[in-house]
């Protein structure tokens, strides 16, 4: 899997071309980069230092106020009884539910014949489909306390005598957001396991059989240290997008801030910003919340890049 | 690249089950779970959407079929032009980006030069933003550009949503292509930039395709910028805002809801199945190479 | 983000005479109209009234003849209405007049981003004809910034049909309330007796009121919320009692915006509930059935007489980025007074903000008009006038509060001590 990097074509003359043409290449992309995602970047941050409301953006004139924002924000009590909690158990939850479920499923469908692979992963793209605002509606309208088919079907089974409200709860909340998450998320992740497994050495899996490994055994002793890059970055990927969740609860009921159990790092912010109009609290709780990624993708990029720089 | 070797790869799995008649119907029965489990939500979209009663009774077809929900979206709803216009920006964006990002995606796969680890590095980083944060500095940008309030502005915006994830899936993808392809080229007596048209592109253009998926759906379902950035001008608005005007403004239109998200949802849906082998094929090349 | 504001639409609000208040014609500000680029650019919310483009269509004629300019209409969601305002104040594409809520109305002056009325307001002769509680509302730092439009009010809207099954008479004092409630649920076990919507907060300051309470105070320069004093308290404990003790709302309810209330009466499932004088036309609308068998009454005090409820409505504000304020200010006077006022607020069953024409709608006999219009004149409030206050409904204080009161998470004593605590120290800002 590892890749060695060629230098420059070897001819002798192309050696300065070989020094320029990485940067020509590169300079329509980082031109493109650094002016929508970089500076706007900074000036976020820029923003966690100030006072910064609407006043402020109208008149630019800056409003330095050190770093009162992050003092405030971390002496918040909720930060650490909520807000943390959600946005990191979240992920967790989310993160390891969506792996695991979609490589039980990119096993279900290496096992499936032609005719049923592609039924079942023509479903599974299906759901990868579906944009999340609206997936997340049709969850909503699925879980609704008073006409949704949820609460419908487990009355009629006289499970529930009278309906549940499921959003109020900060667990029954989640789970229905974690449901929402992982169905769309899986997707991704089967996909990716699929075309790996199909990728693992028949040779290996045949070797092993006839040792009498048994399927678990193969699994766990073969497949996944084959897959370990496929994982990692099916992995960090997937954290990368669950830290962020914000559309599927801020449309939920009571996940735009009237439901302050229900809280994450990224409603939190919109709504201190947008809300409140206090877009230098906003920025700073975004720049905690990149940071808080930032340590988990140094540990991405320390295993595979290292890997492949060997 | 590596699927092609689905068949043979699958045959001692495949094998292995076919020996117990019982681990068949266990298969069975968690595709069957698996299907309805994933297809649910669609369903259940389907049937609000040609429901007149959607919102006012449950049943699991249709109580009262009719067209009217789409029909009411399309005309009335304006969906048509959003239609057009989430099609115009969705296709420059995925023009845009996947040219630039083939480029740089070259550039640090193809040539060791200093600085190529911090690119790579700020190209991760910069994914890690969340978007709700760079709303308002975005905007300012954009009107400083003198681009709010068009198709145009927002094409910007989504290309650099969608470049740092098209770099770094495109970049597995060309480092998987054998150099003595390019070496072959050269010893034709081909410039790079013949050995890039003739050689690498073709070799790159499954993972094209992957990373073209991508960019179409940031453009596709992007809400908050396309909100700001297109404030009062309704008739360049898109899909994924259109679908908010039928929210909220005396009561919570569902039938009409589930119209406008089938209607958002199923070209993509289309093309993804279309597409999904290469998408598969580009998905690993563009990871298991990363 | 403020959604909790009123959902517009018809009612008859009756009659209201041709009173061609004062000048409908712009006075004075045609002669310099052709300054700027000719054209006015307005936004207008969404879906205050059904026939809104026919409206504006009549409205630019008239203005383009007055004036010689031309007008752009543009119509905005109020979901979306705060966070395209900020925006727009923010990249400096604020339109030349648009319709404010009127809780924003100080907040948005008090950005920078509003041009004080008060001298075309006094030049047009109109200042002692405003609606006071409007007037206000759109008054920041002494000066006026939003223009009276339109306004309307919440009463207690119910069922006639389970009224008359569950043999009740519609109640007027708080104990009634609660037996016509204990009877609804008696007789319909399966539908709500009365909607305690949690994520809606103008249907739980009347109670707040009735008991005696206030929202919040201001001594000098600093606002304490009330949400806390044993009155309101009091007034919560009785509102959300209906649910948690009585179980006469639903487990849904908790989550509830208005909408939703609207939806869930109109399909016939709520016994009654606390709906604005814009609502009866949607209701209709939603579920034609419903004609006829719905009515209203003020919303009872707790013994007797009425509890306040709040006027809801909206400004016409002037933006500092238009260029020519008095073809603006034209456009304000044209909307706001006369002829206009007067056939906005029949389409869309608001009441004017101007007070002659407001007489006129007091005279009505219909029984879905006349006693929104008793509670509007003779029990009406208003929210803290505070730049602020937006902040407050933004961090859905009382949404919270009465979420986590609905769901069982804390009692009432608990929990309005941290709504108030948490409005007091929003209110106050950091300015």
């Amino acid at each position: 899997m590892t890749q060695q990097l060629t230098a420059a074509p070897p001819r002798i003359g192309r050696a300065r071309a070989a020094f320029v043409r990485p940067w020509l290449l590169l300079a329509p992309a980082l031109l493109v980069l650094a002016v929508l995602l970089l500076w706007p970047l900074v000036r976020v941050f820029l923003f966690s230092l100030q006072d910064y409301g609407l006043r402020e953006i109208t008149t630019g004139e800056p409003n330095w106020t050190g770093v009162d924002n992050y003092a405030e924000i971390l002496s918040t009590p909720e930060l650490w009884t909520v807000v943390l909690p959600n946005t990191v158990g979240f992920a967790v939850l989310a993160v390891a539910g969506t792996v695991a479920f979609g490589t039980g499923v990119a096993v279900l469908l290496a096992s499936l014949g032609t005719f049923w692979r592609t039924v079942t992963s023509s479903a599974i793209m299906a759901a990868w489909a579906m944009p999340a605002v609206t997936g997340t509606y049709v969850w909503v309208w699925i879980f609704d306390a008073d006409r949704g088919v949820f609460n419908d079907v487990l009355m009629g089974l006289g499970l529930l005598d009278d309906p549940t409200n499921w959003f109020t709860d900060r667990w029954t909340f989640y789970a229905i957001v974690l449901l929402n998450v992982i169905h769309h998320g899986f997707p991704f992740v089967a996909v990716t396991v699929l075309a790996g497994l199909l990728g693992v050495p028949k040779e290996m899996l045949e070797a092993a059989e006839m040792d009498g490994a048994g399927s678990f055994r193969r699994f766990f002793s073969i497949i996944v240290p084959q897959l370990r890059q496929v994982f990692a970055v099916v992995i960090i990927l997937s954290t990368i997008w669950d830290f962020k969740v914000f559309a599927q609860v801020y449309l939920m009921p009571g996940g735009a801030g009237s439901n302050r159990s229900v809280l994450n790092l990224g409603v939190w912010s919109y709504v201190e910003s947008f809300g409140q109009n206090r877009y230098g609290f906003g920025s700073a709780i975004a720049v905690l919340l990149t940071l808080l990624l930032l340590v988990i993708t140094a540990v991405y990029v320390r295993t595979v890049l290292a890997e492949e720089e060997r | 690249m590596s699927t092609t070797r689905t068949a043979p790869a699958l045959r001692p799995l495949r094998r292995t089950s076919r020996r117990s008649p019982l681990r068949q119907l266990g298969k069975g029965v968690l595709v069957a779970l698996l299907l309805a489990f994933t297809l649910f939500p669609v369903y259940w979209m389907l049937n609000s959407s040609l429901d007149a009663q959607a919102g006012h009774t449950n049943s699991f077809w249709p109580a009262e079929p009719t067209l009217d929900h789409y029909w009411f979206v399309l005309t009335e709803g304006g969906f048509g032009t959003f239609l057009r216009n989430s099609l115009l920006v969705a296709l420059g964006t995925v023009l845009i980006s996947s040219a630039l990002a083939l480029l740089a995606s070259v550039a640090v796969a193809r040539f060791r030069f200093r600085m190529r680890t911090q690119i790579l590095m700020l190209v991760l980083i910069v994914q890690m933003v969340p978007l709700e944060a760079l709303v308002i500095p975005l905007f300012v940008q954009v009107r400083d550009l003198q681009l709010l309030e068009t198709l145009i502005g927002l094409v910007v915006v989504y290309v650099a949503l969608a470049l740092p994830f098209g770099i770094w899936m495109l970049r597995g993808f060309v480092a998987a292509v054998p150099i003595e392809l390019e070496e072959a080229a050269y010893l034709d007596g081909a410039s790079w930039g013949r050995m890039f048209w003739s050689v690498l592109l073709p070799l790159v253009a499954p993972g094209l395709v992957a990373t073209s998926i991508f960019s179409f759906i940031t453009a596709w379902n992007e809400f908050i910028f396309a909100m700001t950035m297109l404030g009062g001008a309704t008739e360049n608005y898109t899909v994924a805002i259109g679908l908010r005007s039928f929210f909220g403004v005396h009561s919570n239109d569902w039938g009409a809801i589930m119209a406008a998200s089938t209607i958002i949802t199923v070209p993509v849906m289309i093309f993804f199945i279309l597409v999904q082998r290469r998408l598969a094929s580009g998905l690993t090349a563009g990871a298991v190479k990363a | 983000m403020t959604r909790a504001m009123r959902r517009p639409i018809a009612a008859a609000i009756g009659a209201l005479a041709v009173a061609a208040t004062t000048a409908a014609c712009g006075g004075g500000s045609g002669d310099d109209a052709s300054e700027g680029d000719g054209t006015l650019n307005v936004w207008i919310m969404q879906g205050t009234n059904p026939d809104a483009d026919d409206f504006f269509d009549e409205v630019s004629t008239a203005f383009e003849e007055e004036t010689g300019a031309t007008l752009d209409v543009e119509f905005v969601e109020w979901a979306d209405a705060h966070d395209r305002f900020v925006t727009s104040i923010a990249g400096g594409t604020t339109p030349d007049v648009a319709e404010t809520g009127t809780t924003w109305t100080p907040e948005f002056a008090d950005a920078g981003a509003l041009a004080p009325l008060d001298e075309q307001v006094e030049g047009a002769g109109v200042t002692d004809d405003l609606v006071e509680g409007l007037v206000e509302a759109g008054t920041y730092d002494g000066q006026l910034y939003g223009m009276p439009w339109y306004a309307g009010v919440r009463s207690l809207v119910y069922n006639t049909e389970m009224f008359e099954q569950a043999g009740v008479e519609p109640p007027t004092t708080w104990a009634e309330l609660e037996d016509a409630a204990a009877a609804l649920k008696e007789e319909f076990p399966d539908k709500i007796a009365v909607a305690v919507p949690g994520d809606a907060e103008f249907t739980v300051y009347p109670w707040v009121w009735g008991a005696g309470g206030e929202v919040a105070t201001l001594e000098g320069d600093t606002w304490t919320s009330q949400l806390d004093s044993p009155e309101s308290q009091e007034g919560i404990e009785f509102w959300t009692g209906l649910a948690t003790e009585g179980g006469y709302s639903s487990a849904g309810a908790t989550t509830w915006r208005e909408t939703d209330v609207l939806d869930s009466f109109a399909a016939g499932d709520v016994g009654m509930a606390v709906m604005g004088s814009w609502t009866p036309g949607a209701i209709v609308d939603a579920n034609p059935d419903m004609d006829g068998k719905f009515a209203a009454v003020p919303i009872p005090g707790k013994d007797g007489g009425m509890s306040p409820s709040v006027l809801g409505g909206s400004h016409l504000s002037m933006f500092e980025t238009a260029e020519d304020k008095d073809l603006a200010f034209a456009f304000i006077e044209m909307m706001t007074t006369g002829e206009f006022a007067q056939k906005w607020g029949e389409q869309s069953g608001y009441f004017p903000g101007q007070v002659s024409l407001l007489d006129e709608t007091l005279e009505s006999t219909d029984p879905l008009v006349a006693p929104f219009a008793e509670q509007f004149v003779d029990g009406g409030a208003s929210v803290p006038a505070a730049p602020t206050y937006g902040a407050v409904q933004a961090k859905a204080t009382t949404s919270t509060m009465m979420q986590s009161i609905l769901a069982g998470d804390a009692d009432v004593a608990t929990a309005s001590a941290a709504a108030a605590e948490e409005m007091t120290t929003i209110l106050n800002g950091s300015e």
